[in-house]
């Protein structure tokens, strides 16, 4: 794509998720969730590529739809209270909608449907900006809704979200799916905690952010789209498809990398909560991601896949990428479990 | 409710149920697509007119501006589709599901 176009388009993304992180008004907020759709469309198109456009129409189709139901909530809320604010929502059946509607933005459980589909037909640098910078806005409008939610709704939501992106990925052998479904999971998990300890939720969908961006770098540095092409990895990149089994058991949850943290967080907060139940039902979900985050492990560190020896041996090229922010988001999404009371202190207001 | 708070918010559900349910063409979902931004488009001029809040005026203007925006962005996605798939239905759209 022509570098000039390319910065229009990159900066329109930004000025959208700024626009809305600003906005307290309603409309404004709408505008730059709409100038964030745009802008991402050309990029995930620019390849005139079956697959591609298909996944662009699948997201246009669906952003737009939860826009418009977004702005139609809000006009109802005003039509009946005369009010635009974001922060002073009042009315019960407007604030539903809005929700129903961000999760159908966002990919929450039962409006998920889209995510994995379209995932699927990106490249993955495109792929990294629709699971982290895509979420962001969305989830400024849902933390700010979020004292007036229906906490039942939230809960069933959550819930749901994480047991479905477990059972949805057990199946897949593409590793874009894999990383949808996770991502459905880490925001079903935001998701329910929302209402009770807004501070978690930033801190998870941070946390989250590191995980999947390291993910997708790593695949991207692999060039690696489905599972048995990690078979082989280990022979081109060896220090990074180790760490990348780490990343992944990171992403899974496991206790002494970054990952925990979030987890373990919100199950004592749901404890604190007086909602045991709720809290081992979560618990029990994150087993099902494990699993096929354990599965990615098992053949990308654990298995020698039956190749000739010309294929185990390849000379190995420099490779021509900048490995800084890749190396950076290692670090982070493997270490931080340390940092715990640190960031929780600059996230808590 | 007022008949014009009922009319406008049937023209949404309409266009909304339309989307979701009548899954044929791809050209037949953005056109429930624009109704829903049209039925917008009358619900915040009114809203504008009946409280006489001149603040607000430009507020359609902007709705409708942004609607444009999107409307051709989903004509340009249905030039694109017919490229690439040879038709517009929507139950063609299913390499990506597995």
């Amino acid at each position: 794509m022509n570098p000039y176009v390319l910065t229009i388009f990159l900066l329109s993304l930004g000025l959208g998720t700024t626009l809305t992180f600003a906005s307290s008004h309603w409309l404004l907020a709408w505008m730059g969730l709409e100038i964030n759709t745009l802008a991402i469309i050309p990029l995930m198109a620019q390849q005139h590529h079956p697959r591609a456009v298909e996944a662009t129409t699948k997201y246009f189709l669906t952003q737009a739809t939860a826009a418009a139901v977004i702005l139609f909530a809000t006009t109802l809320n005003a039509w009946s209270t005369g009010e635009w604010a974001i922060h002073q929502m009042s009315s019960p059946a407007t604030i539903t909608i809005i929700m129903l509607a961000l999760s159908l933005k966002l990919g929450l459980a039962p409006t998920h449907f889209w995510l994995p589909e379209v995932l699927q037909g990106l490249n993955l640098t495109t792929g990294l900006i629709l699971s982290t910078w895509q979420k962001l806005a969305p989830f400024a409008l849902l933390l700010q809704i979020s004292p007036a939610l229906n906490s039942h709704l939230l809960i069933t939501i959550g819930l749901l979200s994480t047991f479905v992106g477990g059972w949805g990925g057990l199946n897949q052998t593409q590793l874009r799916k894999i990383l949808a479904y996770s991502s459905i999971a880490h925001l079903g998990w935001m998701v329910m905690i929302v209402k009770f300890a807004p501070s978690l939720t930033l801190l998870s969908l941070l946390i989250y952010i590191l995980m999947t961006t390291t993910a997708f770098l790593t695949f991207k540095t692999l060039s690696s789209t489905t599972m048995n092409i990690l078979a082989t990895s280990w022979t081109k990149t060896p220090v990074i498809t180790a760490l990348a089994a780490l990343a992944l058991l990171s992403l899974g949850g496991l206790p002494p990398l970054t990952g925990f943290m979030p987890k373990w967080l919100i199950l004592q907060e749901l404890v604190k909560q007086q909602l045991p139940l709720l809290a081992t039902l979560a618990a029990l979900s994150a087993l099902l991601s494990l699993y096929f985050y354990l599965r990615l492990c098992y053949a990308m560190a654990l298995t020698s896949s039956p190749n000739t020896l010309t294929a185990l041996l390849p000379w190995r090229l420099t490779q021509n990428t900048n490995p800084l922010l890749l190396s950076a988001t290692s670090m982070f999404s493997l270490m931080l479990l340390p940092l715990t009371p640190t960031i929780m202190t600059l996230l808590t207001y | 409710m007022t008949p014009v708070h009922f009319s406008f918010t049937s023209t949404f559900i309409l266009g909304l149920m339309g989307l979701a349910f009548h899954r044929t063409h791809l050209l037949s979902a953005l056109l429930c697509l624009e109704g829903m931004m049209l039925s917008l488009f009358i619900a915040l001029s009114l809203w504008t007119l009946q409280l006489e809040a001149t603040a607000y005026s430009a507020a359609p203007m902007l709705l409708l501006a942004f609607s444009a925006c999107e409307a051709s962005v989903g004509l340009a996605l249905l030039v694109a589709t017919a490229r690439t798939h040879g038709t517009d239905h929507l139950q063609s759209l299913n390499l990506l599901q597995c």
